[in-house]
């Protein structure tokens, strides 16, 4: 009984991403990275990417607008579809749970730029920018099926999806004809379209099977 | 009486009915629901989780706020925080009945 009670008080978090919202959102900042990281690659060199203060401003105004649109876009899908369906939920901060994802997530940024720190002090000559970018990718990929087998037990042709993200991945890095830079943002270009595609059809599915609530006194 | 009969006995009734232990499952993970969430996740119907409702706001578990979302109406709902302590309680009191 204690399982299946610890089982159901996990539907709540589960029902943070019952739209898709939470994919649309991890795809929407994939894309803007590769957009970024494309645009330094194709931009001239005399452009405003390499005026020290203007190439700055571009870079943090494309973060605010990364960030703008990985916060409004799902509320928005929320607010107009998902709590006229199936509800409103306002999820606790601040409590255990919260401080130990966190804590967990600064440990693992910690090892990571260690293991990166040790990497460049064993092969000065090694790329540790290309091993960033590699970093990156990898994460959206091991994330997603992180995501996939946490949150999302209710659709197991997810698990294909990563299947074919890890193939397209491959089969990019095996022939796509680019520079490291260029084949980088193809990539994230890639991932970001498959959590957004991912999100997408999860909220298609939801939608088809669920219906706006009626209005009655409650 | 043995110890764990002693501690399913003492299990607090108006949690241990099945609709409202999964009501106040589901609000102890949350700040706050309305209604319409509680209706699909329950899946009772909505005069059965009125009727929940009110027995876990009686008990002074359950705060109900009736509000108003642009124009329509909408019907918030959080845990207290006497209600975060008796499921607390009720969570020990089954781990030592069973």
């Amino acid at each position: 009984m204690k399982d299946e009670l610890q089982n159901y008080m996990g539907r709540p978090n589960r029902y943070n991403n019952i739209d898709g919202t939470g994919e649309i959102g991890m795809g929407l900042m994939a894309l803007c990275y590769g957009l970024l990281g494309y645009l330094q690659a194709v931009l001239p060199k005399n452009s405003v990417r390499s005026h020290g203060a203007a190439s700055m401003v571009l870079f943090f105004a494309g973060v605010l607008v990364m960030l703008g649109l990985i916060l409004w876009v799902p509320k928005i899908i929320k607010k107009h579809v998902t709590w006229p369906r199936t509800g409103y939920v306002a999820y606790r901060r601040w409590g255990k749970t919260w401080w130990t994802a966190m804590i967990a997530a600064a440990v693992i940024a910690a090892v990571l730029a260690a293991g990166v720190g040790c990497l460049r002090r064993f092969d000065e000559s090694h790329d540790w920018m290309s091993l960033m970018r590699v970093v990156a990718v990898a994460i959206y990929v091991v994330g997603y099926g992180y995501w996939i087998y946490r949150m999302e037990r209710e659709h197991p042709w997810k698990w294909l999806l990563l299947l074919l993200m890890v193939l397209g991945l491959l089969a990019a890095a095996l022939t796509a004809p680019a520079d490291f830079v260029g084949l980088w943002a193809l990539m994230l270009f890639f991932v970001g379209l498959a959590w957004l595609g991912s999100g997408g059809a999860t909220l298609y599915l939801y939608v088809r099977h669920t219906k706006p609530a009626t209005l009655e006194a409650e | 009486m043995n110890e764990q009969l002693r501690a399913i006995s003492e299990l607090d009734r108006v949690i241990h009915e099945p609709g409202r232990l999964m009501i106040i499952a589901l609000l102890a993970v949350v700040k706050e629901c309305d209604f319409l969430y509680l209706l699909h996740e329950t899946e009772m119907n909505k005069g059965n989780l009125s009727s929940h409702l009110t027995r876990l706001e009686g008990a002074g578990y359950v705060e109900i706020e009736k509000t108003y979302r642009g124009k329509l109406p909408q019907t918030l709902l959080r845990l207290t925080r006497a209600g975060r302590a008796a499921f607390d309680e009720y969570r020990k009191g089954v781990k030592a009945a069973f």
